[in-house]
């Protein structure tokens, strides 16, 4: 028998279809309350990983429905971890761009808000696709 | 997510309940100019919305655009905690006319 997880890890397969969207939603601010963030910031890292596959669906897959994602919370020993597993286009680095701040223009917020809200951000091609890796500390307040 | 549009005097108010998002913002989004094409004021109430994304507040700020080019006025009110934070994290607030309520929105006793 495998010894039981330090931390907590939730992973899900999901098709590149909006409508599952509030069902990842439903468990990323639960799981984020019990690594310890509060109320607000629960939201906002809910947000931010919606963001970050709704930009998969649209720029990998093309809004196609039937794309595969995998994603993976992890708990760590300072915070969460989310890896996005997708095999859709490869992501253009050059077009990969937060918005300028304030401005009326509707394009960019969803990059903008994921690199807002969390403390690391890395694209990658690997092997078994395109992969995301978003990473938030939790800060302890003395 | 639950849409439906309402006269009051000669102005439209939208009024939006649960999420939206991918799957949600082209009703979201239809609605809006569809409201804004048929009256000079549109208000849009945005204190049952219980999540949005930057879909959501993307249709809002083409929305906005759209009124200005109609030569409409297009405000918001009742912002959710939710809606409060997106605004936050995306620094759009200065660029709506935002009220509490929806008298002050449509400017009623």
């Amino acid at each position: 028998m495998t010894a039981a997880p330090r931390y907590l890890q939730v992973r899900f397969a999901l098709p590149s279809d909006p409508r599952y969207l509030p069902v990842v939603r439903g468990a990323i601010a639960p799981l984020a309350a019990a690594i310890g963030w509060d109320e607000g910031e629960c939201r906002a890292i809910t947000l931010a990983v919606d963001e970050a596959l709704t930009n998969v669906i649209r720029h990998a897959y093309g809004s196609r429905p039937d794309g595969l994602i995998e994603l993976e919370c992890r708990e760590s020993a300072d915070g969460l971890e989310i890896t996005l597993l997708d095999n859709g286009e490869a992501p253009d680095k050059a077009n990969i761009c937060a918005r300028e701040l304030g401005c009326d223009q509707p394009g960019g917020l969803g990059t903008h808000i994921i690199r807002e809200v969390m403390d690391s951000v890395s694209y990658e091609l690997s092997d078994k696709g395109n992969r995301f890796v978003a990473r938030k500390t939790l800060r302890k307040t003395p | 997510m639950k849409i439906s549009v309402r006269d009051v005097g000669n102005a439209k108010v939208v009024e939006v309940e649960g999420d939206v998002d991918l799957g949600t913002s082209p009703v979201f989004r239809r609605t809006l100019f569809e409201a804004l094409s048929q009256a000079a004021t549109v208000a849009l109430n945005l204190q049952t919305i219980r999540y949005i994304d930057s879909s959501g507040i993307a249709t809002l700020i083409e929305a906005l655009k759209n009124s200005q080019r109609l030569n409409k006025e297009f405000v918001l009110f009742g912002l959710s905690p939710a809606v409060q934070e997106v605004f936050r994290l995306t620094h759009v607030s200065r660029i709506f006319k935002i009220f509490q309520t929806e008298q002050e929105a449509l400017g009623t006793p």
